[in-house]
């Protein structure tokens, strides 16, 4: 992989390598939310905020453990066999750290005017 | 435990931080649908996308009841963008 965003060995294999960075993404919300939801449990006396945060906290727990196992299934995680972990954090640090470093986007992104109006407002259409 | 109807200051500050976290959740499970090429994992972001929303409508009602609850204004009062 190298810098030129243009360049089509960058293609290789990107699939696999974005899938295992957004599934990464997607892992650390979910024991995010699991952490942040224990926490405020802690915090929270209401009977009903209880509740609802017990109930969130079930769900999260349900939903970390189905991310990994998907992320297990499809080899983009791998709890067990650390060394392979190793060579998966490495290679999608630099495959980040490169794209970090491409000019992707264009200097200017405020689009101003597209969104702070009506289209006719200049033209005093809007009061047609 | 008293039944008050207004919900304690800390537990209410738990409810901000609770919708601000899944609000961007169910942004990011709903932005990466676009992104992802995997089905299976693509399912599971959608998965998140409805429990999110339904976990958002439980904090709103609750939320309502924070002390320093207020009217929701149509939209943000001031554009963005100057």
């Amino acid at each position: 992989m190298n810098q030129d965003y243009l360049d089509p060995i960058n293609a290789l294999n990107m699939p696999e390598m974005a899938d295992t960075t957004f599934a990464m993404d997607f892992l650390l919300r979910a024991k995010e939310g699991v952490r942040n939801a224990a926490i405020a449990l802690t915090e929270t006396t209401s009977p009903e905020a209880r509740t609802l945060l017990r109930n969130q906290l079930r769900q999260g727990i349900a939903m970390h453990q189905e991310i990994t196992d998907l992320m297990m299934r499809k080899k983009w995680f791998h709890p067990y066999e650390l060394s392979e972990q190793y060579q998966l954090d490495q290679l999608s640090a630099n495959n980040t750290v490169m794209i970090g470093q491409m000019n992707l986007f264009p200097g200017d992104t405020s689009r101003k005017g597209m969104f702070d109006r009506t289209p006719d407002e200049h033209m005093k259409g809007d009061q047609a | 435990m008293n039944k008050q109807s207004t919900l304690a200051p800390h537990e209410s500050m738990e409810l901000h931080e609770a919708l601000n976290f899944k609000t961007l959740c169910l942004a990011k499970s709903k932005l990466m649908q676009g992104l992802v090429f995997d089905q299976e994992l693509k399912d599971l972001m959608q998965k998140d996308v409805v429990q999110s929303t339904q976990a958002i409508a439980e904090i709103q009602a609750l939320y309502a009841k924070a002390p320093f609850q207020t009217q929701v204004p149509q939209n943000r009062p001031t554009p963005i963008l100057n």
